[in-house]
This record gives structure tokens, C-alpha cells and sequence, in this order.
């Protein structure tokens, strides 16, 4: 472990300096927020929103329960929460990300989802919360853009109350070859076109095709959440892999 | 791609049901008292088991195997006679239906959907104005008349086939008058019986 080594990290493909991935990272999200959804859609074909309900099914949310949706972006996993929770539950969206967060908030108010939703802009790997906080924690396709992984993993069950269960949704890797190489072709040789034609954004969305290529696979990030606490960690592969749901509990 | 068959089919469900409740001005305030509670119904025939989370204004749908305030498990053929209440603790009786938790929080269940009244009429009438919707009203409402007419007809027709016509089945009157006789026997053979044993002895 050379100390260069030790403060760089990955950038899509590209190697940053660990304290720069922040604000490069922040700079793709001010650029897509206006768009994100509208982009989620297309570049899914609305399979994304079938991979939340999944994340909310798998949740067992309960009314009355709190739950902090982690990189929550325009709040497509609070408003399923929201709903759920009840006026006696609570949510809270966060986001490290402010144009994100306001995106989110003008789209959950219109939706009239008013009375137990916080937002919070906050960091993964230091969470503004008391230990034992919440009683389910999501982040949804959001860790592959932390800088540093375990750390925010570790945060994230310091807030966890004893028995409850964080949800990670990402990006993962496909199961069979044959679906992998379809997915490479149309990542890399569509999506970046497709973020052109609609965000006029190419360069967003070619890092998002390449944070996905260096995300850690399921059983890397299996291990990882096992390593700093959660227990009966497993994961379901969605759509063939090409989307991994990963659920740990603290006990 | 399979497994998300389940979410895309809630999610089309959700939408539709919290539209028909939205359909009955009346259904809110029943709502209201059903509000913050959970119940899971899960038919053996098919591996989904449903579970309705009532809110202020709609039910919401998901799926899981976690623990609910209320969870009934059945079968396709005990669902029918589950709609008499009357039934409900003999088919616990024989097992064909699982309870586990609070039975009254299904009974509300149940009780909401029972009462649940959508003004179809109203929402049809926006589409092809307020003659014609009363028109189609009408006319379905003679149609499901004919249909539970014709229902009842076949299973009268069915009835009368098996018991008078093939002979397969008794009449009730039969079985009951037989098990009269039977009984009647049973009396004659214990008394005859006790004679016997006084005569030995």
C-alpha cells in the first residue's frame, strides 16, 4: 500500500484523486437532475420501476416504521415509503446532492407527499443521525458513486436500529455471458447517445456505463457488507444481474 | 425477468383498486378507521401472497412473507365458502383456511371490500355524457339479472338431472329419512341385544 495509491480512487474508468471524486461525482448529478427521471424511464424501459417495488417488497415496511432513503435522488423509493409508513412513520431523503434533492422534493410535493417526509443533504460515509435510528435504510442505485464504500456501509449500520435491515439497489454483474455482452454493446455504444440526444450530456452518462463496469460484483459487495456488521446478508439478482438487491440485517 | 412478474402485476393493481376506491365518496371515511393496518391473503394455488396496507385514502399492495397484523392462507375452493361468515370457523376446523393474528382486522378487510361501491355510472358519464351512461347502466344491471337467472336455472336443472333423472345422488329428504331408519335399527338391535344378555343370564 503506497501512500499515492492510498488517495486515488476510481472515476468511472478513470483514476481521481480520492478528495476530487466528490465534486467530479456531484458535477454528473447537477448535470443530469433536471432529466434523471425522464432518462431513467428510456434507459430502462420503466424496468427501474418494477426494481423499486422489488426493493420496497423486500423491505416489509410497516406503517409506522422510519426509513431513510440514502441517495434518494428524485424520491421514486420515498414516495413507495411514504405512502407505506403512514402519518405515524417518518422518511427521510437523502442526498449528497443538492440539485438532486431539490428535484426530488418539487416532484414528491407536487405528488402531494408532504407530511412525513425530511430531506437531508448528507454525506454516506458520515451520517448526520443518532446510532440506532431507522428501522430500514435503501440506497438505490447510489453506493457506486460513494468514494469510500465500507465506510458508508459501517455509517449506515452505526443508524440502523437492532433489527432492522438496510437494502442496497445497484448496478451489478450480468449472470450469463451472452446478456453481458448485449449489455456492454448497448451501454457503451447507445446509452452515451441517448444522454446526447435527450440530456445533451454525453460525458454523465458514459461515466455512468463505466461506474457500473467498476462497481464490485455481487458476492465483493456481499463480503464487504458482511464486514463491517450485517448479518444474514443476501442479494437477488434482478433482470439477470444486470441490477442486484442486496439485504443485511443488524442484530 | 420472470421474478418481477409479481411487482408489474401489484403495481397495475394498486393503481386500479385505489381508482375504484376513489370511485365511492363513502369509501374515505370507512378507510379511515381501516388506516394503518396490514392483512395477507395468499391463495395455495399460486406462490403470491399479497399484502394490503391501508392508508387514509387508498390500499396499497406488495408482496412478502414477513409478519402482518392479519394473514389468511386458503385454497381456490374454500375461497367461496369463505364469503359466509357463517363458514369461516368450520373451515378453520378443517384446516382448509390458516389464520394467524388479529381475525377482526380481516373481517374489516373484508367488511371494507364488501361495501366498497364504485359510482361507475358517474365516471362513465364524463366519457359519454349522462344518457347514454345510464343506458349502459341499465342494461348491464339487466345482464348480470339474466346471467344470475340462468345460473340459478342450470343449478336447479343440474340438481334435478342428478337426483331424479341418473339417480346418482339422494335427495336430502332421502338421507335424512335413512339415517332416521338407520338409527331407528340401532335402537331395535340394543334392545334386542339386552334382551338376550338378561335371557343368558
Amino acid at each position: 500500500m503506497s501512500d499515492s495509491k492510498a488517495k486515488t480512487t476510481d472515476f468511472g474508468f478513470k483514476t481521481v484523486a480520492e478528495d476530487e471524486k466528490v465534486s467530479l461525482v456531484a458535477d454528473v448529478f447537477h448535470s443530469v437532475a433536471a432529466k434523471y427521471d425522464v432518462m431513467n424511464d428510456l434507459m430502462s424501459f420503466g424496468i427501474h420501476r418494477l426494481w423499486k417495488r422489488f426493493t420496497i417488497d423486500c423491505s416489509a415496511v410497516r406503517p409506522g416504521q422510519s426509513v431513510l432513503d440514502l441517495a434518494g435522488g428524485t424520491g421514486d423509493l420515498t414516495a413507495l415509503f411514504s405512502k407505506r409508513v403512514g402519518p405515524t412513520g417518518k422518511v427521510v431523503l437523502a442526498d449528497i446532492n443538492a440539485s438532486m434533492l431539490n428535484v426530488g422534493r418539487d416532484k414528491l410535493r407536487d405528488q402531494g407527499l408532504v407530511d412525513n417526509i425530511d430531506y437531508v443533504q448528507a454525506n454516506a460515509e458520515a451520517l448526520p443521525f443518532a446510532d440506532n435510528s431507522f428501522d430500514i435504510i435503501t440506497i438505490g442505485f447510489g453506493l457506486r458513486n460513494v468514494t469510500n464504500k465500507s465506510a458508508a456501509l459501517a455509517s449506515m449500520f452505526r443508524v440502523l436500529k437492532p433489527g432492522g435491515r438496510l437494502l442496497v439497489l445497484e448496478f451489478s454483474k450480468p449472470e450469463s455471458e451472452l446478456l453481458s455482452k448485449a449489455y456492454d454493446l448497448y451501454s457503451f455504444k447507445l446509452l452515451p447517445k441517448m444522454g446526447q440526444l435527450i440530456a445533451n450530456d454525453p460525458d454523465s452518462y458514459q461515466y455512468l456505463a463505466e461506474s457500473i463496469r467498476m462497481h464490485p460484483d455481487q458476492e465483493t459487495l456481499k463480503q464487504m457488507m458482511e464486514q463491517v456488521g450485517f448479518a444474514e446478508v443476501s442479494y437477488h439478482n434482478l433482470t439477470g444481474g444486470i441490477v442486484a438487491l442486496h439485504r443485511g440485517y443488524k442484530f | 425477468m420472470m421474478q418481477l412478474w409479481p411487482q408489474l402485476l401489484l403495481s397495475l393493481a394498486e393503481k386500479v383498486l385505489a381508482d375504484i376506491i376513489a370511485m365511492d365518496q363513502e369509501a374515505k371515511p370507512r378507510l379511515k378507521r381501516l388506516a394503518g393496518k396490514q392483512f395477507a391473503f395468499q391463495l395455495q394455488e399460486l406462490k403470491l401472497r399479497v399484502v394490503l396496507t391501508a392508508t387514509d385514502s387508498t390500499i396499497l399492495l406488495n408482496q412478502h412473507q414477513e409478519p402482518v397484523d392479519c394473514a389468511i392462507q386458503t385454497d381456490l375452493a374454500s375461497l367461496k365458502r369463505l364469503r359466509d361468515p357463517n363458514q369461516l370457523t368450520q373451515l378453520i376446523k378443517q384446516d382448509a383456511v390458516q389464520v394467524e393474528g388479529d381475525l377482526q382486522v380481516a373481517q374489516q378487510f373484508s367488511g371494507f371490500f364488501q361495501q366498497l361501491q364504485p359510482d361507475w355510472s358517474g365516471k362513465l358519464a364524463s366519457y359519454l355524457g349522462d344518457g347514454m351512461a345510464h343506458k349502459v347502466e341499465v342494461s348491464l344491471k339487466q345482464m348480470t339479472r339474466v346471467i344470475a337467472s340462468k345460473a340459478q336455472q342450470l343449478d336447479q336443472l343440474s340438481t334435478e338431472l342428478l337426483q331424479d333423472e341418473l339417480q346418482l345422488t339422494p335427495h336430502p329428504l332421502e338421507v335424512e329419512q335413512f339415517s332416521v331408519d338407520v338409527s331407528r335399527l340401532q335402537a331395535k338391535v340394543d334392545r334386542l341385544q339386552q334382551q338376550l344378555t338378561a335371557l343368558q343370564e
